[in-house]
Parts: structure tokens; sequence; C-alpha cells
């Protein structure tokens, strides 16, 4: 099946949302959603489980129809050599060395045909996520439909050869969505910025008790009694986790403190497991470091580990937008982040959180978050304001919606 | 009283423009050359931005000459002239093209970011959408603007005067009902520069105790019996507020 089926358990978003942020926000969202009255949206990607971009998708598609907008979901369907390309695409574009074949080429194109053909495409609008599927819209039948493309990736140290052979799919599309300036190429079509965002109902976003936390944690045998460092991420060298560990170690010269370094991999992302492996091997006869490779879905667990940490890191090398560090200011921790990517947007430095740029600098931060619980707690209560404000589910709603009214309405 | 008013709110949708100025000379021509929307979006959006911290960070131009190029002091004097809030957008322009200018030439070319730090200049486009609240006096007004969210309070104070001053805004509107002494405060929070949380609580301070005088020359007129329902109405109301204020300053408290 291509159609991703949203579960629901029958309760309202919308609802939930109220009672979490508030109705001031959902007003204006209400709203925008009026406009789109009689149209049709659909979403595509590559996977539908693992990565943040699934996750947005799971929640974005359940609120939009909550909202009235008929909304549906299509996931791409790939093989292993695809998703090879697909990630040598996705490490190029964020800068890494690599390069297409053209019988790679050949591949993605025929794969993205393939696709057109069998995904039902029909909506007013179509919203693309990411390069895996960006070839579609050469495929795109349908006369008066707006196309946008979603790029969830820093663009800003693209390999020009890669960026070149898919630029030419993206100037096919009406519109693109950026999440960050920054990620920006220069384009012949409008680009606008939107920020992802996290869902504070999710169950790696609620609230949990001291029980749930406690039958969660249990089972990782994690010590309770030393302060947590943690980072949650797939394990991925973009992720930097081998600079985690010696930030770690450097820290742990000074204060006490446990490593916890927690991922998994997504479906699209063949070298997690290899990058995992490099990790335990880093750190093997270690006390003081644990290292957990986590099912897709153990989003508790990822809730319950944050909030019970002290500090939260996200190290990356480069980022999209690196959507953990909004879900551990959420829950009003003190973080600690590279100034790469979308991260910027998220900490402001000093106001919500810490920005590094060094090994040394991270190891720093971290010990002068465990040396004073003052500080992480009013970074944490901004960091939580900031988040509120600006990277929940209903705002991201908001300017995707905004976005195809402007287009509609200027008849892009 | 005029016509009703109706409220409306905003969704900022915010590109590039294809403009990037790596020095303070490439910063000038770009200033010098963009639209309105473009100054007011780095000049003055981030009171909407950051609504909800204390202390607001500075205009997107200060930020950047500060943060990026580090030139301080340039920095200092373009923070100013924004905050000066200068009353359209020509005056603005003039104001920050001046402090750019009033660095020599050769300096202006020195003084620029490292690499990948380029000042991207974006512009904003506005969707304003209905909210479906209209006033029809200044008491039904402030009622509305206790209550919706910042983004109309910026849209209807900030932004339509400043991009279109030509357009009757609600200020005139308040005017054309008599309220003077209103308009004077809208007018004042427009300009004060403050995170709009902390304008908003300012302006329905002072509004509320424009309304004292008032309430107590009523309720003189008013039956023993009622006098004293409504002393107890106040006294609970300020328990409440009372107690509030105390749970949101714990920090375990999330309101």
């Amino acid at each position: 099946m291509t159609l991703v089926t949203i579960r629901s358990d029958g309760s309202s978003l919308l609802e939930g949302y109220r009672r979490t942020v508030g109705q001031r926000t959902l007003t204006v969202l209400e709203r925008v959603a009026r406009r789109l009255k009689g149209h049709r949206i659909v979403m595509v990607n590559s996977t539908s489980t693992g990565g943040g971009v699934a996750e947005i998708l799971h929640r974005l598609v359940a609120l939009l129809n909550e909202l009235g907008v008929p909304t549906t979901w299509e996931v791409m369907p790939g093989d292993a050599r695809f998703y090879g390309i697909t990630k040598t695409i996705h490490n190029t574009l964020h800068g890494w060395p690599g390069s297409l074949s053209p019988e790679d080429r050949d591949y993605f194109h025929e794969m993205n045909r393939r696709a057109a053909e069998r995904l039902a495409l029909d909506g007013d609008l179509v919203l693309i996520h990411d390069p895996q599927p960006a070839a579609i819209v050469a495929h795109r039948r349908r006369p008066h439909q707006h196309w946008v493309w979603r790029c969830h990736i820093d663009l800003s140290r693209a390999n020009p050869e890669v960026w070149d052979f898919l630029a030419p799919e993206v100037t096919r599309y009406d519109a693109a969505v950026f999440s960050h300036v920054a990620f920006v190429p220069p384009l012949p079509i409008p680009a606008y910025l939107v920020p992802p965002s996290i869902d504070p109902l999710s169950d790696k976003n609620r609230e949990l008790s001291e029980e749930e936390e406690d039958a969660l944690l249990d089972p990782l045998d994690l010590p309770s009694r030393k302060p947590w460092i943690t980072q949650v991420s797939r394990f991925d060298r973009i992720k930097d986790p081998s600079g985690v560990v010696d930030a770690f170690l450097l820290a742990r010269k000074r204060e006490d403190a446990h490593l916890v370094l927690a991922g998994g991999t997504a479906d699209d992302d063949p070298e997690g497991a290899e990058v995992l492996n490099e990790v335990q091997t880093k750190v093997a006869g270690r006390s003081d470091v644990s290292v957990l490779s986590l099912p897709p879905d153990a989003h508790l667990t990822i809730n319950a580990m944050q909030r019970r940490s002290t500090v939260v890191l996200q190290k990356s090398l480069r980022e999209g937008f690196a959507l953990t560090v909004s879900e551990a200011l959420w829950k009003r921790r003190a973080v600690v982040a590279s100034a790469v990517g979308g991260i910027p947007l998220q900490v402001l430095h000093e106001r919500t959180g810490l920005l590094v740029r060094s090994i040394e600098g991270c190891a720093f931060q971290i010990t002068r978050l465990l040396r004073s619980g003052e500080l992480r707690r009013r970074l944490g209560q901004a960091g939580r304001e900031h988040v509120r404000e600006h990277f929940l589910h209903p705002r991201e709603a908001c300017d995707y919606l905004a976005v195809f009214a402007r287009l509609i309405e200027r008849g892009i | 009283m005029p016509e009703p008013f109706e409220l409306h709110g905003v969704v900022h949708l915010v590109r590039p423009i294809g403009y990037r100025a790596h020095d303070l000379e490439s910063l000038r021509v770009g200033i010098a050359g963009a639209s309105a929307q473009t100054l007011f979006y780095h000049a003055y959006q981030p009171q909407l931005r950051y609504s909800a911290v204390t202390d607001l960070p500075p205009d997107d131009f200060s930020a950047w000459v500060n943060g990026v190029v580090q030139d301080r002091e340039t920095a200092e004097r373009l923070s100013f002239a924004v905050q000066h809030r200068a009353g359209s957008c020509a005056e603005l322009r003039d104001a920050l093209v001046q402090v750019l200018l009033s660095v020599p030439e050769k300096a202006r070319l020195q003084r620029a970011a490292p690499d990948e730090g380029d000042f991207v200049f974006l512009e904003m486009d506005s969707v304003a959408v209905e909210t479906g609240r209209y006033a029809s006096d200044s008491v039904e007004l402030m009622q509305h603007l206790a209550e919706v969210e910042p983004v109309v309070i910026f849209y209807h104070l900030v932004e339509q005067p400043w991009l279109d001053p030509e357009r009757p805004s609600l200020i005139h509107w308040v005017e054309k009902g008599g309220d003077r002494r209103l308009a004077e405060w809208l007018r004042l929070s427009l300009m004060s520069g403050l995170p709009l949380e902390e304008g908003r609580r300012r302006l329905m301070r002072r509004w509320r105790q424009s309304r004292l005088g008032r309430s107590v020359a009523e309720a003189t007129a008013s039956p023993e019996h009622e006098r004293r329902e409504a002393g107890r109405r106040a006294v609970a109301g300020l328990v409440r507020r009372i107690t509030q204020s105390e749970q949101s300053d714990d920090p375990g408290h999330d309101s």
C-alpha cells in the first residue's frame, strides 16, 4: 500500500491542542483553514516510519482533516538500490563527498516515474517532501494543481554536481518551502521559510507521570543517582555521536555524570548500523556511557529519557532542523547544541539554551549546566515558551495553509 | 461610535529576496534598496517573533553587525535608529543608511562577515485572516485585546499603521469614537518596542486603572446590598490574581 492510513483513537486533535497550547494559537489556524475549504491536499514522502518527516506527517495529515481540509498521505515505494541512491543524494546535499553515476540518475528518474503512475496525486495541492520523490513533479498531469516542494534538509553546503542534478526538477514546482534561510539555494520559484514542528500530544512529548517514567526507564538499567547527559538522535555521522562522547569525557573530568546516547535508524538510512557499531566500539568497557539502539516506536521511552535528563545535547555537524532540540526544550530541559542548521532558531543563546561550536565548547557548557540548577531552570522555562509559540504542529499547519492560500489567490 | 471594528490576525510568510550582505557597505546598499516589507521584517518583526521573552533580542540588522561582523559601536547606533521608531519606511531607511554612511567607506568594506555569515535579506508576505471578533466600543475592544493572540495586537498596532499608513487603522477608529486618551495609549504601546506580552500587560493595567474611577462613581449610586456584593467579587478576584501570580512564579508550575 502506498497510501498511509492515519490511525485515530477517535479523540479530537484540535481539542487536545486547545488544552495544551491554548485557544489563542488555534484561532488563526482555524481561520486560515476556512480559506481552503473545498480544496484537497496530497502529501508525499518516502517512508511512513522513522525520521522526523514521517512523525510530522502522521499528525499534520490528521490535523488538516479535522480542520476540514481533506488531506491524504502517499508514500513513494522504493527498494534497496533506490534507498542507496537517495542516501547518497541526502549525504551529498549535506556536503559530504560522493557522486551519482549515470545509471544511478536514470534509476532515480525511473523510480519517480513509476511512483507518479502508482500514487494518487489527484489533490488540488500536492506537497512533496524531500529529494526522494522530488522528480515526480515531472509527471504532473492535472492542470490547475499547485505543487510545492518541501525540503527538510540543509542545502547550504550542497555538492554542486548533485544539486545541479536535482535543481531542474525543483524548478518545475510552483513554490518551495525550506526550514531555514541558510538552506535556500538560488531558485526561480518562490521560496518560503517554514520551520518544522513537534507534536505536544504525541507519545514522544506528552506529559508523563513519575510512575510512567519509572516503568519506562527501569528496564534500561541506567544509573538513577547520577545526572544524565543525553543525546537522542539517529546513529548517523552527521549527528556526531563520536564528538558527543569526546565532549562528555572532557566534562566528566570536572563533574560526575552519565552519558546516554540513544537512537535508532530510519528505513531509508543504510548507514545506521555501521555508525552504531563504531560508537559501541569507542565506548566499550566504560560504565559511565550507555548506548541504546531503540526501535522506531520507542517514543514513550525517549520522552521519559529526555524528561529525566539533566542536560540534553544535540552536537550535530550538519542539521536540517533537529526536532529533538524542540522536544527537549518543550520538556523544560537545559539544552547544549551546535550552532548549525535550524538549531539557532530554537536555541537562542543564553536565552533558551546554549550554542556551541566545538567539542571543548560543548564540554564547557555541559559542566556549567551541571553546576547551576538556576541556569538550567531559567533556560528550560524560556525554552518551553519559545517552543510553544514557534515550534508546535498548529503553527506549522498554519504556515502551510497560508502558503497554499497565497498560491491559490495569486493563481500561481 | 462608528461602525464596529473587525480584528484581524495575520500569518507572515517569509522568503529570501535573493540579496545578501557580506560587509557594512553591502548592508547599506541592501537597506537603501529594500522594500518596506523587508525593512519592517528585519527591524520590527522580532517584536512578534520573540513576543514571550522578557528581554527582547535586538533587531536583525544590529544583531548581525554585533554578533557576526562584531562592530559593536555601529550595532548600538543601528539599534538606536530602530528603537527610536522612525515613523515611516523612508525615515527608518534614511536613519539606518546614515548610521552606516557615518562609517568611513574603507572601513565599511573591511568590516565583513566570516565565510557563511552573510546577512540574508528576507521579505514578509502577510496573509491576513479574520478573527471573527468585532468591537463596537472601547470597552469591547479592550476585552478583545486582553484575549487575542499576540499577532492580532502586532498587526493592528505595529504592522498595519507602519506598512499601510494611509488605511484607517484601529487607532483611527478609537479616535473617531471619541476616546482620544485610549487612542494615545495604543499609539504609545505601538512605539514602545516592548515585547508584545509585556506591552499588552502595561496597556491593560493602564486601562483598568482608568476604569476604576468610573466604576466607583457608578457604584455609589447602587443600593447597599449590590455594593456589598460587588465588594465581595472584587476581593475574590484579587485573591485569584494573587494565587495565579504565585503559581506563575513557581518554576515547577506550567502556566
